[in-house]
């Protein structure tokens, strides 16, 4: 079967191949599936992705318009058709996902993710899900997207991304982090309008019990805030639950092939097309 | 439970790790000797040693194994570390191996190619963040574990025969292998992606080490 050439070319070839390999992809050699060791051009994505928003500002009187869409985890496929989809709207700004972007809270998901997102013709923005927070996803969703809370301004609005997934803290009472929330919704950092956007919505089980009446309060005594965003449920929705006034919309699952387009303007006025991929 | 295993394991790796090679410059060579000597080896004592870096079990994994079948099977039990700066916490894995050869070939008298090893592992991860607390969850909230993985392994293994050991006339080997693998978690994304969503190759990870016989 084989002849001793054959053989000796091989054990000479082998440690090479294998060094070789080494080389070509050092996370290729995986410490553990919880180690959170990738290119640097997968981390901060965050920052990454701000920045290049920043640099294609909005003129003053466009209307803003945007894609929500939220839990990406495990739905690779889906990815693509939904990159491919978004990537033939026209006047977006950038695309925001609401959340578990991975299924289990390793990199290498949080990195097949980025691979797909990456594609899009404008950039994106996500907040943490209670699936990025599981064993390591913490440190690992840090490094490679960034800050669980974060606020950033764009089209004269002030986006407000805040860690909401309380179960994954044993309801420990500090998410949401209401001494962040609160001055981020009294500051509108020179923006007209407000958006909130995070994982859980508060009429879930997965919410802090003991927070969702202050943050419900706080979201109905913001000025300027046009809606509440969330997605976790898998299910399309726009709902004002609490009969206040604020309205709370629930993105779709990449599985649920569809996704929002969202328009905004004036003081609060918006305007929502769900869309098939 | 998963506290049992672990000790269990420790404690095997560690018994294995503590026994030292025999003094090898010994004199008195003969195959009585040799046959006395094997004989009389304890049916728990490990026939290699087996250090990697990789595989999903550790920066540095390191532990003992059996070889069963003339050769042809071997388990190994390797205990694994990742600092605190690669993973947020500083991580310790039990992993158990079961590997099958089921061909070597010689290459001159000092080596000895095996060209394939099908295999595959479990391991358990100790000093993950978040492992669910006690009532944190309804049961099968999240359908998988956190802290246990499996999967699949395939590699090759280049073996440099050493001289016997004088005193016993017992073979020595030592051994470079790499192992191709994957994980459960990895698998199951794939699987879930019929079209092409993920590429096979993206599944992969990759260990190094070294097997040495004593």
């Amino acid at each position: 079967m084989f002849s001793v050439i054959d053989v000796r070319r091989w054990a000479r070839v082998l440690p090479s191949v294998a060094a070789g390999m080494a080389l070509a992809g050092c996370n290729l050699i995986e410490f553990s599936p919880n180690d959170h060791r990738v290119p640097e051009e997968f981390t901060n994505l965050t920052e990454k992705n701000l920045a290049r928003l920043a640099a294609k500002p909005l003129a003053p009187g466009d209307t803003l318009r945007f894609i929500f869409t939220g839990d990406s985890q495990q739905f690779y496929d889906e990815a693509e058709a939904l990159v491919a989809s978004a990537n033939q709207q026209l006047g977006i700004s950038f695309l925001v996902v609401a959340g578990d972007i991975s299924d289990f809270g390793l990199a290498r998901e949080m990195q097949w993710v980025d691979e797909k997102l990456r594609r899009l013709t404008v950039p994106y923005v996500t907040v943490i899900g209670n699936h990025d927070l599981v064993g390591n996803g913490r440190p690992t969703y840090q490094h490679i997207f960034g800050a669980f809370n974060y606020s950033f301004v764009y089209g004269n609005t002030k986006f407000i991304m805040v860690d909401t997934n309380g179960r994954e803290y044993n309801f420990d009472g500090t998410a949401p982090d209401m001494a962040w929330l609160r001055p981020q919704l009294a500051n509108a950092d020179g923006a007209r309008r407000k958006v909130v956007i995070s994982h859980v919505p508060p009429t879930n089980d997965d919410f802090d019990p003991a927070l969702r009446l202050p943050y419900v309060q706080a979201l109905r005594e913001t000025p300027g805030l046009v809606f509440e965003m969330n997605g976790h449920n898998h299910s399309y929705s726009i709902t004002q639950p609490y009969n206040d006034g604020v309205t709370y919309v629930n993105s779709d699952a990449f599985s649920e092939r569809h996704y929002m387009v969202v328009t905004v303007w004036g003081d609060k006025q918006f305007r929502i097309k769900r869309v098939k991929f | 439970m998963k506290t049992l295993l672990l000790s269990a394991l420790l404690l095997t790796g560690l018994r294995a790790a503590a026994i030292t090679p025999p003094d090898t410059t010994a004199t008195g060579p003969g195959k009585t000797a040799a046959a006395a000597g094997r004989s009389a080896r304890p049916w728990y004592r490990p026939t290699h040693l087996a250090l990697q870096t990789g595989g999903g079990l550790g920066m540095v994994a390191t532990g003992a194994g059996y070889e069963y079948a003339k050769g042809h099977i071997d388990t190994d039990i390797l205990i694994g570390y990742v600092p605190k700066h690669y993973a947020g916490s500083t991580l310790s894995l039990a992993s158990l191996k079961f590997l099958y050869s089921p061909f070597r070939l010689p290459v001159g008298e000092k080596f000895q190619v095996t060209p394939l090893t099908v295999g595959a592992y479990f391991s358990y991860t100790h000093g993950t963040i978040n492992d669910e607390l006690k009532g944190q969850y309804a049961s099968d909230y999240y359908w998988f574990s956190t802290d246990t993985r499996y999967g699949p392994l395939l590699g090759s293994r280049v073996t440099f025969l050493a001289p016997p050991i004088a005193a016993t006339g017992q073979p020595r080997k030592i051994s470079f292998y790499y192992e191709l693998g994957s994980n459960d978690l990895y698998l199951a994304s794939y699987l879930n992606n019929r079209n092409g969503g993920l590429g096979f190759g993206q599944l992969l990870t990759l260990a190094l080490g070294l097997k040495a016989d004593f």
